[in-house]
């Protein structure tokens, strides 16, 4: 529990319980992160619960037990300022809509049910589009597009919207070598502006690269930096004996175990 | 083109082709977000619930606009209880009450000495019973249902995007889902004169569905659906006089044509641009 950047830790549990759908996704853990530590990383393997954790973090899921805050405060109170990116697999998919509307959504917040977009907000839905290289699909049809050209969108969406904290739900999962780039140097220009990231994956690299990491099998079995973290015994508990051949280089490296 | 205006000639006729063209505008509009947001089948139990209303209003003797009401804000608050507290699957619930509501405004009906005709007109439309009054009425419904659709178009847009997604940029969809039902109602209740309880989900899903084949923006699915709309009730109205056919039947069934030769078209028209497409690969 220690605070190392000041701040209130950017996410912290107490005894958290998350259902979904009635059946237990995440048992009883308690943790919490630093506040402004740039990238945290949720790993574990698929139906582990990291999804739902991230989830919760929007307030979208209650807990059914316990406590969980989010930079210090409930997260529906502080949902203004978290910025939430989901799945391309869970939207409507023949929806009649651009790339720019899709993305002047992530203004919403701030211009509310009728408000006129101001030259402020365009600007910012413009340079959203530009860092994730969608500014040329303005035009074209969000149904229309590839799977990575759907994921760097919703991450336009996402950062047109005004946060301190952008929650992204598996970004890099399938994705084309462009897109995972522009994400990638997203998640990078993201820490160097002073906002936190939180990611959910199951790729190692990608949490060995965060600065912090919560590793999810069942429940939280460890929080922290990915050198204290992604120890074999913990790696062993939350993917499962057979399931580390793949990694064995990475686990037997002298640095991280 | 005298062909054209003679359907037309009379006072009841002009109505009718007025009350139509109200009913085709105001379903068209709000029908949109019906079916972008995936409620079509929900729309079609939603229209029926209101047929006991109308069927007490007859009985009693009061207006029957005012019983569409009472009923239509009976169905929301049923609708919302279903979706919020039971863990039935909607649609088998919605389903249920739909047939319910049904069975109990027929049951109310049979009460009446002319029955049949009290029945029939509900169920089916009196299109060419359309008084100057109810065209008043009418306008009024249609206003405030074109209004509220667009006032909506954000919550709407986001939640028919992604209803977590809306939620969590402010737009509220819990509360824009009972105002979407109340606009629903509100243009069931403008255009059941028309064309009847049964019969009006064919102006409110037809011509937005057919609009969505080949729209690419909301907006334009709105204004081409209100377009087919008119122009089903304008040829509904003109081949029912040739043919002799019900006037509210035959308003309904145009809709239903066009959307599935629009439906050929353009699967054709893909599949001969995917034809082309392989060529040049070649």
């Amino acid at each position: 529990m220690t605070q190392e950047s000041g701040g209130p830790p950017t996410v912290a549990a107490r005894d958290l319980v998350l259902s979904y759908d009635r059946h237990i996704a995440l048992d009883s853990s308690s943790f919490s992160i630093p506040g402004q530590v740039g990238t945290i990383a949720i790993i574990g393997p698929n139906g582990s619960g990291k999804s739902t954790l991230l989830h919760a973090m929007t307030g979208l899921i209650r807990p059914r037990e316990g406590a969980l805050q989010v930079l210090g405060k409930d997260p529906v109170a502080i949902r203004s300022v978290v910025s939430y990116v989901q799945q391309t697999t869970q939207l409507h998919e023949s929806l009649p809509i651009t790339v720019r509307q899709v993305v002047a959504m992530g203004r919403y917040p701030k211009v509310g049910w009728w408000r006129r977009l101001s030259a402020h907000d365009r600007a910012l839905i413009q340079r959203a589009m530009d860092r994730m290289q969608v500014a040329d699909l303005a035009s074209r049809q969000f149904a229309e597009l590839s799977g990575g050209q759907r994921q760097r969108v919703l991450i336009a969406q996402g950062i047109a919207q005004e946060h301190q904290l952008l929650l992204l739900d598996e970004p890099l999962t399938g994705l084309d070598l462009t897109s995972a780039r522009t994400i990638d140097a997203l998640v990078h220009g993201e820490r160097e502006d002073g906002c936190t990231v939180v990611l959910t994956t199951h790729d190692l690299d990608e949490a060995r690269a965060a600065d912090q990491v919560i590793l999810v099998g069942g429940k939280v079995l460890a929080a922290g930096p990915p050198d204290q973290v992604l120890t074999r015994r913990n790696l062993e508990t939350a993917f499962g004996l057979g399931a580390l051949h793949g990694w064995k280089g990475f686990l037997d490296s002298p640095h991280h175990d | 083109m005298e062909w054209l205006i003679e359907p037309f000639e009379l006072g009841f006729q002009q109505r009718a082709l007025l009350g139509g063209i109200l009913a085709a505008l105001m379903c068209a509009v709000v029908g949109t977000w019906l079916v972008l947001q995936g409620m079509s089948f929900f729309g079609d139990a939603f229209v029926h619930g209101i047929v006991p209303g109308v069927a007490a209003a007859v009985v009693l003797g009061v207006d029957p606009l005012l019983g569409a009401a009472v009923a239509a804000l009976v169905m929301v608050l049923l609708i919302e209880t279903i979706t919020r507290g039971s863990k039935l699957r909607e649609d088998t619930a919605i389903g249920l009450l739909f047939v319910g509501m049904l069975a109990l405004g027929v049951a109310i009906i049979s009460q009446v000495d002319s029955y049949f005709g009290s029945l029939t007109a509900i169920l089916f439309g009196d299109v060419f019973g359309v008084t100057a009054e109810q065209l008043r009425q009418q306008a009024v419904l249609a206003v405030i249902v074109v209004v509220v659709s667009l006032l909506l178009y954000r919550p709407l847009l986001a939640m028919a995007f992604s209803r977590p997604k809306a939620e969590l940029l402010g737009m509220r969809p819990r509360a824009t889902h009972v105002v979407l039902l109340l606009t629903i109602a509100t243009a069931v209740i403008g255009s059941f004169q028309v064309v009847g309880t049964l019969l009006v989900f064919s102006l409110l899903i037809g011509p937005p569905a057919t609009a969505a084949l080949v729209a690419r923006t909301v907006p334009v699915m709105m204004v081409l659906g209100a377009g087919i709309g008119v122009v089903s009730v304008v040829a509904g109205l003109i081949v029912s006089y040739y043919a002799g056919t019900a006037g509210s039947a035959t308003i309904a069934l145009i809709p239903i044509l066009i959307f599935f030769v629009v439906l050929a078209v353009t699967r054709l028209a893909r599949s001969v641009a995917g034809a082309k497409r392989v060529e040049v690969a070649r």
